[in-house]
């Protein structure tokens, strides 16, 4: 099963939760400078490191709609889906890894598992990296941690994140200053979704910024407990009553509906009544979706996804929007998820 | 999403800086942009029209389009991939783990400027672990010998010189 068809903590606003460390094997040079033979060498090497219980994939066999799906899914990088030299992935479901090999670095490692689980996708990681490291030598210098291809990424190599779920201290309009708190953190704070005029579904992401000069349990800490605080004001701005509540109820309600039986639902239309949905399922108005179904259709219904699932064009809007609403259709009355 | 400064128009422009490991990062319109830059609120490189690419952001890091702190190792060139301080400048990253070694100095300013005034601490790979507490046994070994030596105490002296020798033979 993919990482959010998994049942996880705190998922009322807690999406996911994401680590990645930037890898290098020293004798080897970055993208611009490696060869197609010396890149082949390089994923053959990582993968007698990981050994049997990773999965090899070689981007070369995979289709651009099904790279395009493995990005909605969170799976891999948009950089990685475009890459044009020989490239892997590496994937371990039972642990929730993907290790993309050469990406921007020679090995970008990353676990993402649902909810809050920080220090379990960093441990996952950890097991990962100690593989890489028993067999290969990895680049590192004393000073400057892990050497990277762009000296953002150096020291621990670790970009540790969170994926949020705030619809309320978004609609109170907190997160400009909630922005500028966090970047005075060392963290930053980005929308998912939808570009130009703000986000879509109100989902961001938080992550650390600065690599280096702090531990790894410095930089998990600090956005653990950074997100605690956030869960927690969420939680607090949910809080309704009287006229506000009933309205609020309303429209969950109706977004249900709309989401049940409408038969043409655009991207755009199934973000905000995502968001109503998630909201009356969190706060418990709704009980018979489970946040893993809400998961799962947020990340099934993307354009390459649903494609691949449900077929026809991509580009054929109107057909799309038919089939995304055929599909959401199928999985709120749980029989296909 | 809208500029955080005049909380009008569209922020087209994300300006970040860490300077003495305190990092700020705004959302900014093209106008708020100039203007901060203008009153020098700002050390930002604003190209005509467009977005600030990576290159534009970094290559001023690194000292190729505004002269800042250290001076680039002129005419040195990567033993392992050739690569230049020019071509590392214009591209923004590094050509190959071993340029960190060749360009350390020309890049310690721009590593500063992202991260901060600071040195790596955390996971460290299993050969650099190893040789980091070689190192240190041989350093409290040398104290201890010192000491015995000093205290006449000659059969401890020379069980010492004999652990120090059987590691440097490792």
């Amino acid at each position: 099963m993919a990482w959010y068809q998994v049942k996880g903590n705190e998922t009322d606003v807690v999406i996911s939760s994401r680590v990645r460390l930037a890898r290098n094997l020293q004798g080897y040079p970055f993208e611009e400078r490696l060869t197609a033979e010396a890149a082949t060498e390089i994923i053959e090497k990582i993968e007698k490191a990981l050994g049997a219980d990773f999965k090899r994939t070689d981007m070369a066999d995979v289709t651009p709609l099904m790279a395009e799906s493995m990005v909605e899914k969170h799976f891999i990088s948009r950089d990685f889906a475009k890459t044009k030299s020989p490239h892997a992935l590496f994937t371990n479901e039972n642990r929730s890894l993907y290790l993309m090999a050469l990406e921007e670095d020679h090995v970008r490692l990353q676990c993402i598992l649902p909810g809050l689980a920080l220090r379990d996708a960093y441990q996952f990681a950890v097991e990962a990296d100690e593989r890489l490291d028993a067999a290969l030598p990895l680049a590192f210098d004393e000073q400057l941690g892990y050497l990277t291809h762009c000296p953002t990424n150096l020291g621990t190599g670790l970009r540790a994140s969170v994926m949020l779920f705030l619809p309320a201290l978004t609609e109170r309009g907190y997160m400009p200053s909630l922005t500028h708190q966090l970047t005075k953190l060392g963290l930053t704070i980005r929308g998912l979704y939808g570009e130009g005029s703000g986000t879509r579904g109100s989902l961001y992401q938080i992550s650390n910024q600065v690599t280096l000069g702090l531990s790894e349990e410095d930089i998990l800490t600090k956005l653990e407990e950074t997100v605690n605080t956030i869960i927690e004001k969420e939680r607090k701005a949910r809080v309704l009553s009287g006229e506000a509540a009933a309205i609020r109820e309303d429209r969950i309600h109706r977004a249900e509906g709309v989401l049940r039986y409408a038969t043409r639902i655009s991207s755009a239309e199934f973000f905000t009544l995502f968001e109503s949905l998630k909201l009356g399922v969190a706060l418990g108005l709704i009980d018979s979706i489970k946040a893993e179904t809400l998961h799962t259709l947020l990340f099934h219904v993307l354009p390459a996804t649903l494609t691949l699932s449900e077929g026809g064009a991509p580009e054929d809007g109107a057909a799309r929007d038919a089939a995304r609403a055929a599909y959401i259709k199928r999985v709120l009355e749980d029989k296909k998820l | 999403m809208k500029c955080q400064v005049c909380n009008e128009k569209e922020a087209t422009y994300f300006y970040e800086e860490t300077v003495n490991g305190k990092s700020r990062a705004f959302h900014l319109c093209r106008d708020c942009a100039q203007r901060l830059q203008a009153e020098g609120k700002l050390s930002l490189k604003l190209p005509e029209e467009s977005q600030p690419t990576f290159p534009d952001l970094f290559g001023d890091l690194f000292g190729l389009t505004r002269p800042r702190g250290t001076k680039p190792q002129q005419g040195k060139s990567c033993p392992d991939c050739g690569a230049t301080w020019r071509e590392i400048a214009a591209g923004g990253k590094l050509l190959c783990p071993t340029c960190y070694e060749t360009f350390r100095e020309s890049l310690s300013g721009s590593i500063r400027s992202i991260h901060g005034n600071v040195s790596h601490v955390g996971r460290t790979p299993r050969a650099f672990s190893a040789e980091a507490e070689r190192k240190n046994k041989k350093a409290s070994l040398k104290e201890a010998l010192t000491a015995a030596i000093a205290a006449e105490n000659f059969e401890e002296a020379a069980r010492l010189r004999d652990e120090l020798r059987a590691l440097d033979n490792q």
